[in-house]
């Protein structure tokens, strides 16, 4: 298996709980998590700070939804996926094409749907 | 022939020479125009008189002229008669005589005359033609006397014979002498079928004939006497005979009778009578009230059933007016129309008005008046037809509460209703319909729905002519399980059930319909808030799973063994379940904190005197509650395992503040007394990061966790506007 590259990850979750264990999943696959916010305001202040290879955004972020952040990272060219207890319905049109991990997931999900970002290959 | 000698009788003159021979008095005597040709026809005697007939004296001695000395001769009927011709040429040459001929002499000067002639041949002894003698008197007068009669006579027969009227003339017998065509159309015979018949035999009533008869016979006239004749096809024809008899010398000579058909006079009269009568029982059995009355409104004539309706005998109307018998309010304007009617400003009329009978009843009628006018246009009488409406009245005025019941009954409905008509204009609409389309529909012009905007439950525009009543009106029939959303002029959008059903009249045809529209909004509401909530819960349990996920593999991670795990695990798990039942108990809306934390420290506080707890009332946001049931959790299970609620000596105070000001925030003091002495922990452990995680980043607040000797004290700040609702 070739050498993985280290990504430097946001994370947007807004449950400590469990922005621990998807922590724990990155750090276990090799990534680096420069950010982790429960906050929208806080990742926007995370992008400005640094760019990074990957975010990975709970949907639903205190009552509001990350997809205008998603815009904004791809309009970036920032890879992203995901992560949301509501399942893969719900993503507006313009989104529908990216990964989404239906938590709670296991480390291969969390894997594979970096893959499919297209930045793991990359 | 020699001549001898003659006897004095045979001496005697001829009559020719004796004329000859004659003095010209002799001419002149006689009474009458004369005058004398000789054998050979020359003129060669005339008297004066003779002169002034012909209107020339002819040359004497002239023997130019023969046989007449008029200028001109022509017969009678006019053509001319050459003189050569003439009568006095035959009688010298033929020796013929003439009497009493007539001939028409015209003079130099163009004046005609009628002349009678006679002529005599002269002869002598032997016979022998000497001459001939013309006597001629001037007969003009008595001609023209002669035409003036047959002409009279011809006016006579011409009147006779073309007279309009039927004539005849009959016998003193009886017997017809003539008739004229008249009378013959009139019977249809021809004159031989008539003429020469007894007059009774085309008579119909022999009785009536022999009356007519015997009245002529004694010189009495008729004068329009009816009799009845039987024309040749067998009709029978009404006539009216005018007639006087002719007597002469006092002895009955005939009957002139003048016939004059009246059979069609008399089928109109009969034809009118019939009419008048037919009139008089339509009068008489109509059911309406029908009554004349004079210019003061007065009665004159009356029919049982206007008596019926006014409640009075005939002779009572009679002495009544149109005003009197009207109910004392309606008199006025009653009493104005009848004015105006009379006066020619109305024609006519129709009213309602009321009468009290005398038993005091009051009656509604309905009156029409028309007048009738005479030749000249003026007022002659009232004719008014009276209808005791009383019941329709009644009847009328039930339906028009029932109909107003109905609308009350309407508008009370909590569901919006309206009507149309047939092509759809609104005709009705309740306070539920314009609740529910926040306007007041246009009556007469709003048309297919009440609303202001209509959308298909998609979202996209529906025209109103394309609504469901547009499509129940077109179609002829009810419209089901369509649904679409009206717009409010306010921009607030009302999803509804509409229900179309078309109106129709006892014949089945279509005359509108009626719709009621059912506010769904609540139902559409509890739908989509019944999809947030599943889709909410589907979140929740995914977000659990994963927090129990995280839970499960830290506390492995950090666990000393499995019965440590067992017991962190389960404290963490059963601490987090006690969260979500006080969500669940608030509908996953709040969770009051003072609760939240009994139920944490519960498990370890046996006895309730190690714990003080206090603070003001505060509902905590679902996210808040369970962030802060983790790190109150980790601080519980900490304070029994190692803390002030591990030793029956330990205390445990947890009190909490609302700052008020520009950020205001919950402050927490967890304040542990009485426990082993404390030590920094030499790694920073789960629970450590985990409360940190939950207060610093997911609560935004600040954390201030010591171990302290005497135990741990664990100050939390947390803004309110994350914490609440506010």
């Amino acid at each position: 298996m070739a050498e993985r590259p280290r990504l430097r990850v946001l994370l947007v979750e807004d449950e400590g709980g469990v922005a621990l264990l998807i922590e724990d999943m990155l750090e276990q696959l090799g990534h680096e998590v420069i950010a982790s916010v429960a906050h929208l305001s806080r990742a926007q202040r995370a992008i400005e700070t640094a760019t990074p290879d990957l975010a990975v955004l709970d949907v639903n972020v205190a009552g509001e939804t990350s997809f205008d952040l998603a815009r904004r990272l791809a309009s970036l060219g920032i890879p992203f996926l995901f992560s949301t207890g509501y399942g893969d319905s719900g993503l507006p049109a313009d989104l529908q094409d990216r990964p989404v991990l239906a938590k709670p997931f296991t480390l291969a999900d969390l894997r594979n749907a970096i893959a499919r970002t297209g930045q793991a290959s990359a | 022939m020699s001549s001898v000698p003659t006897s004095f009788a045979d001496r005697a003159l001829s009559e020719y020479d004796a004329l000859v021979a004659a003095a010209p008095s002799v001419l002149e005597a006689i009474p009458g125009a004369v005058y004398l040709c000789d054998a050979e026809g020359w003129l060669v005697r005339w008297n004066a008189e003779a002169v002034t007939l012909w209107g020339r004296d002819p040359e004497p001695g002239d023997r130019k002229e023969r046989f007449c000395g008029s200028h001109k001769l022509r017969l009678v009927d006019g053509t001319p008669l050459a003189h050569q011709d003439c009568p006095m040429a035959d009688a010298v040459r033929l020796g013929s005589s003439t009497r009493n001929a007539e001939v028409v002499i015209e003079r130099p000067d163009g004046s005609r005359i009628t002349a009678l002639v006679n002529i005599r041949p002269l002869r002598d002894r032997d016979g022998r033609i000497q001459g001939a003698i013309n006597c001629f008197q001037d007969i003009s007068a008595h001609k023209a006397l002669q035409a003036d009669i047959l002409r009279k006579n011809a006016d006579l027969e011409d009147f006779f014979e073309n007279s309009a009227v039927g004539l005849h003339i009959v016998s003193k017998d009886g017997t017809i002498l003539r008739a004229n065509r008249a009378e013959l159309d009139l019977l249809g015979y021809t004159a031989e079928e008539y003429i020469g018949r007894h007059i009774a035999d085309f008579h119909v009533d022999r009785p009536v004939i022999d009356d007519i008869l015997h009245r002529l016979s004694c010189g009495d006239g008729l004068d329009r006497y009816p009799a009845r004749l039987r024309a040749k096809d067998g009709s029978i024809r009404h006539v009216q005979i005018t007639s006087n008899s002719r007597f002469e010398d006092g002895a009955f000579v005939n009957t002139r009778c003048f016939t004059l058909d009246v059979t069609d006079l008399n089928q109109a009269l009969e034809a009118r009578r019939e009419s008048d009568r037919r009139l008089a029982a339509t009068y008489e059995a109509a059911s309406a009230g029908i009554a004349e009355v004079d210019e003061t409104g007065r009665y004159v004539r009356v029919n049982d059933a206007l008596c019926a309706i006014l409640g009075r005998s005939r002779e009572e109307v009679l002495a009544l007016d149109l005003i009197a018998v009207t109910h004392p309010d309606d008199r006025a304007e009653e009493a104005e129309r009848y004015r105006r009617q009379r006066c020619g400003e109305l024609p006519a009329y129709r009213a309602e008005k009321r009468t009290i009978r005398p038993d005091g009843t009051i009656v509604s009628l309905e009156v029409s008046s028309s007048s009738v006018l005479d030749e000249a246009g003026r007022f002659r009488y009232g004719v008014r037809v009276m209808q005791d409406v009383t019941e329709r009245k009644r009847m009328q005025e039930q339906i028009r509460r029932h109909a107003e019941r109905l609308h009350e009954l309407l508008d009370a409905l909590p569901a919006a209703i309206y009507t149309t008509d047939a092509d759809g204009r609104i005709t009705f609409y309740n306070r539920a319909a314009v609740e529910l389309a926040g306007r007041e529909p246009e009556l007469g012009s709003d048309q297919w729905c009440v609303t202001w905007k209509l959308y298909w439950p998609d979202g996209t525009p529906m025209p109103h002519d394309q609504c469901p009543m547009a499509t129940a009106l077109r179609e002829n029939r009810p419209v089901r399980g369509g649904e679409a959303i009206a717009e409010r002029p306010d921009g607030r959008r009302i999803p509804f059930v509409p229900y179309p059903t078309p109106l129709r009249d006892e014949d089945g045809k279509l005359i509108g319909a009626i719709n009621m529209l059912v506010d769904i909004s609540d139902r559409k509401e509890a739908e989509a808030r019944q999809k947030v909530l599943i889709d909410e819960l589907n979140h929740r349990v995914k977000n659990t799973l994963a927090t129990v996920q995280s839970l499960a593999l830290q506390t492995v991670k950090h666990a000393t063994d499995l019965r440590d795990f067992a017991t962190t695990f389960e404290a963490r798990i059963v601490a987090l379940a006690r969260a979500h039942d006080l969500l669940t108990k608030r509908s996953w809306m709040s969770a009051p904190l003072d609760m939240l934390l009994h139920d944490v420290i519960a498990p370890y506080s046996q006895r309730g005197e190690r714990l003080q707890a206090g603070g003001p009332a505060l509902e905590l946001n679902p996210r808040a509650a369970l962030s802060l049931t983790m790190v109150l959790t980790e601080l519980a299970t900490n304070a029994a395992k190692y803390g002030a609620l591990s030793v029956p000596s330990g205390t445990l105070s947890v009190t909490w503040t609302l700052s008020s000001g520009s950020d205001p925030a919950l402050e927490m003091d967890w304040i542990e007394r009485g426990g082993p002495q404390v030590g920094a922990p030499t790694r920073r452990g789960f629970g450590t990061r985990l409360i940190q995680r939950c207060i610093e980043r997911d609560l935004d607040g600040e954390l201030d966790l010591r171990f302290e000797a005497q135990g741990v004290r664990c100050r939390i700040r947390v803004p309110l506007s994350l914490c609440t609702h506010g």
